[in-house]
């Protein structure tokens, strides 16, 4: 039994929704949640974390919908780690973590500073005084404060310089807490996801486990994302199908992107297991073989 | 040499943020500076255009056989925008929001005297559209604004382009996309590129040569596949055993 | 990541002055209302019949009023009529405009809408019409003043209020808090409330100059202070028949409004750059 899934979830703001009936595990092992600008990944992270409420479908946490659940118990259990601007600029980074111990634990700020690597004697800094790297420790520090059982990762290490970004994913992969990781960056997820899911325009397009994902994708999609990728060395970065073009209303989503794209895809392909994960395309087989 | 830099030291409020000894930039080659936060890659990029302001700069830079630190005002306009052009980060933000790309595209040729350039020829070569010169700057996506930023700048007779985190703030598959073009501009029209980075696995794929810096200095420079295979400072290892 | 942030350190840091400049200008101003006993020439409210309208000179630095008065004390002791008016106004108006302000702006959806309606219906009225209304169901005086002006001039905070405290409560470290389960009033208090103050605080310093100046327009109206009270905008208005004649009455008076308006404004300006966190000391 996972702790949190979504069942045919449609989110949106107003009433124009942005993600389209995902339905989504959180497994053990780490979940990465893979997506460019507008693919909806952030929609979706703020409806698990119970910023949003569903158009249609349901978050479950345990066996009830989030609607209906016990909200103490689930705001100690899931709690998130946003990007940038996740602390208030006025306050002292000190109490910015103390806001989530109740009053009797205050003097534990110091030691959850400790756990994250940082001086405590920082808790009196403000976010401008401290460096991105160190704000991002005091983000994870505030987290880990209600002693929570999944972390929600949103974008955790982007903004930061390379050498920063490899010691917090570090810190990352250490802690003994579940994780659903919210980014861009395949390498991430890569490193601290076995489970993976990718998201284009509002749906998963694929999932499986992310080392089969990134050898052999069964998408063009996925496939598109991996080659883009640029490798120490390696080739130039290949771009495949036409980037600029905006996804399907109707049918495939990708197609007026995808390479192969045949007439076919003009019905909406529906998830199917191919070669142990999940797909959401017609042409999964000739994307694998070729 | 289009970039020819010596001794370049640049200062703010006495403090040393950039110091690059020596910097040459070739037709058709492609030199990158790679650092993070911090390192004065960007100073150093817009030192090389006379763009940093209240800043004391020293050293001889030579930039398309102009010295950029002593030019006339009239003969540095003349390079900028035009013979060396800079591509930003966010172009869109740089585009001015009432008008057209059309608009903006032939009052950059008037305004350097290029009328008679071939537009078409610069859309084409950075796969655009011509539709895209109907189109006010919200229109476009940030990876079609910086194809343009470029296009407008090989429509002006760009023989340098000096380009600032040109890609970082674009999706990866649109960031391939414009590095395919870049590639592509610098082998058929022998641009001199000179790009500064953070991202080490993309430089390796367009650089020839690499300098890295740190907090101003340039702590390791040379054939990127030297500077990347085996690198010699540590701070370069860092930053290499950082890749994810 | 660019690393351009040698070139915003480097800019001049005229602003920071400007605002010293505004409030040490306005501690003038302040510090001469609250001595006015002390700096005071002459007693105030002491008519002098055969000095009417003596031109400035050494006895008189400011010469005398139609009925005889020292202008030079009517306008010190003028100034705490005129800063009490504005401060009492910007505070009624600030407390009640700001509260309605961030509780609309976070809650969003039916609250915010409720709020925005009442507040429209307000700043429909025009305000003098509104202070005449008032003017006839109270006295005339300076608290009649105070609750006209304030009553037109909240809605202006609310609105300003709710728009930037709208964009607050989409922060991350917003989101955090609701996370943490934290509830809503104490996420107001916390978060949004401080986050949303630095405009408003710009705004309010901007607005006493107008307050001054609106005062002054009730009190041309015969709605606002009565003689003998001393007070900036009435002086102006019962010394305006004689500017052509006896010039001092009538600019000294507006003099003493411009400038204090000018140091709030200057003052504002200053503010609004170095109420930033992140330009606080390294």
């Amino acid at each position: 039994m996972t702790m949190l899934r979504a069942e045919r979830v449609t989110l949106g703001y107003g009433r124009r929704p942005v993600v389209h009936e995902v339905s989504l595990d959180i497994t053990e092992g780490g979940v990465g949640l893979i997506g460019e600008s507008g693919s909806g990944k952030t929609t979706l992270a703020r409806a698990f974390l119970g910023l949003l409420s569903p158009m249609s479908g349901d978050i479950w946490y345990g066996d009830r919908p989030l609607r209906k659940a016990d909200l103490r118990a689930f705001r100690r259990d899931v709690q998130p780690v946003f990007q940038a601007e996740a602390l208030d600029p006025r306050m002292r980074v000190g109490r910015s973590v103390a806001e989530a111990l109740p009053r009797a634990a205050r003097s534990r700020v110091g030691e959850l500073l400790e756990q994250v690597g940082l001086d405590p004697a920082l808790a009196d800094r403000r976010p401008h005084q401290l460096s991105g790297g160190q704000r991002q420790r005091v983000v994870i520090a505030r987290a880990l404060a209600v002693g929570p059982r999944l972390l929600i990762l949103d974008e955790p290490t982007s903004a930061l310089d390379v050498t920063v970004q490899a010691r917090i994913l570090d810190l990352l992969a250490a802690l003994d807490t579940e994780r659903l990781l919210i980014t861009h960056n395949l390498a991430v997820v890569e490193r601290l996801c076995r489970t993976s899911h990718v998201l284009f325009a509002g749906r998963v397009v694929e999932s499986g486990p992310t080392a089969e994902l990134l050898a052999s994708p069964a998408h063009p999609y996925t496939r598109a994302l991996r080659d883009a990728v640029p490798k120490l060395g390696g080739p130039p970065p290949q771009a495949r199908g036409r980037t600029e073009a905006v996804p399907a209303a109707t049918g495939c989503p990708f197609r007026l992107r995808c390479p192969l794209a045949v007439p076919q895809c003009e019905q909406a392909p529906a998830l199917r297991d191919v070669d142990g994960r999940r797909v959401a395309c017609h042409r999964a087989e000739d994307v694998l073989s070729s | 040499m289009m970039i020819s830099v010596r001794d370049l030291q640049v200062r703010y409020a006495g403090r040393l943020v950039a110091d690059v000894p020596e910097l040459d930039v070739g037709a058709g080659e492609c030199v990158a500076i790679v650092g993070e936060s911090g390192s004065g890659k960007s100073t150093t990029l817009l030192s090389l255009l006379g763009l940093t302001e209240n800043a004391e700069i020293s050293g001889r830079v030579r930039v398309c056989g102009v010295d950029v630190l002593t030019a006339s005002p009239k003969a540095l306009r003349e390079i900028r925008g035009a013979r060396a052009a800079l591509v930003m980060q966010s172009p869109q933000a740089a585009l001015s929001p009432a008008t057209r790309l059309g608009t903006l595209m032939r009052r950059a040729l008037k305004l350097h005297g290029r009328q008679g350039n071939d537009v078409d020829a610069a859309l084409e070569a950075v796969v655009l559209d011509r539709e895209i010169l109907r189109r006010y700057p919200h229109e476009v996506s940030g990876g079609q604004a910086q194809r343009f930023a470029i296009a407008l700048a090989i429509a002006l007779g760009a023989e340098v382009i000096l380009a600032d985190e040109p890609t970082s703030a674009l999706d990866v598959t649109v960031q391939a996309e414009v590095v395919g073009v870049l590639r592509r501009l610098r082998a058929e029209r022998d641009l001199a590129l000179l790009l500064v980075s953070h991202d080490l696995a993309l430089v390796s794929t367009i650089a020839d040569r690499v300098l890295v810096m740190k907090d101003g200095a340039v702590v390791e420079s040379g054939p990127a596949a030297e500077v990347l295979a085996e690198p010699a400072h540590p701070y370069t290892r860092e930053l290499l055993e950082a890749l994810p | 990541m660019t690393d351009v942030q040698p070139l915003r350190r480097s800019l001049p840091r005229i602003p920071d002055r400007f605002a010293a400049f505004g409030a040490v200008l306005l501690a003038v101003v302040v510090l001469a209302a609250l001595l006015a006993p002390w700096l005071a020439p002459y007693p105030l409210d002491e008519p002098r019949p055969l000095e009417r309208l003596l031109p400035p000179s050494g006895a008189h630095w400011f010469g005398t009023d139609q009925v005889g008065r020292d202008v030079l004390t009517r306008i010190l002791y003028g100034g705490r009529t005129s800063l009490t008016i504005a401060v009492a106004v910007l505070g009624v108006s600030a407390a009640v405009g700001v509260t309605l302000g961030v509780v609309a702006g976070y809650a969003g959806g039916w609250v915010r809408d409720v709020i925005m309606r009442v507040t429209d219906v307000f700043l429909a009225f025009p305000a003098l019409l509104l202070s005449l209304a008032l003017a006839v169901v109270l006295q005339p005086s300076v608290n009649t003043v105070i609750l006209a002006i304030a009553v037109t001039w909240w809605p202006w905070y609310t609105r300003l209020a709710a728009s930037v405290a709208a964009s607050i409560a989409t922060r991350p470290y917003v989101d955090a808090a609701r996370c943490l389960g934290v509830p809503a009033p104490l996420i107001i208090v916390r978060h949004v409330l401080p986050n949303s103050l630095t405009p408003v605080l710009v705004q309010l310093s901007l607005d006493a100059g107008g307050v001054i100046l609106t005062s002054a327009a009730l009190s041309y109206l015969g709605l606002g202070a009565q003689e003998p009270t001393a007070e900036w905008g009435l002086m102006v208005q019962q010394g305006q028949t004689l500017f052509t004649t006896n010039w001092w009455v009538v600019t000294f008076p507006g003099l003493a409004i411009l400038v204090t308006a000018f140091a709030f404004n200057v003052l504002g300006e200053g503010l609004r750059n170095a109420l930033d966190p992140r330009r606080a000391v390294k």
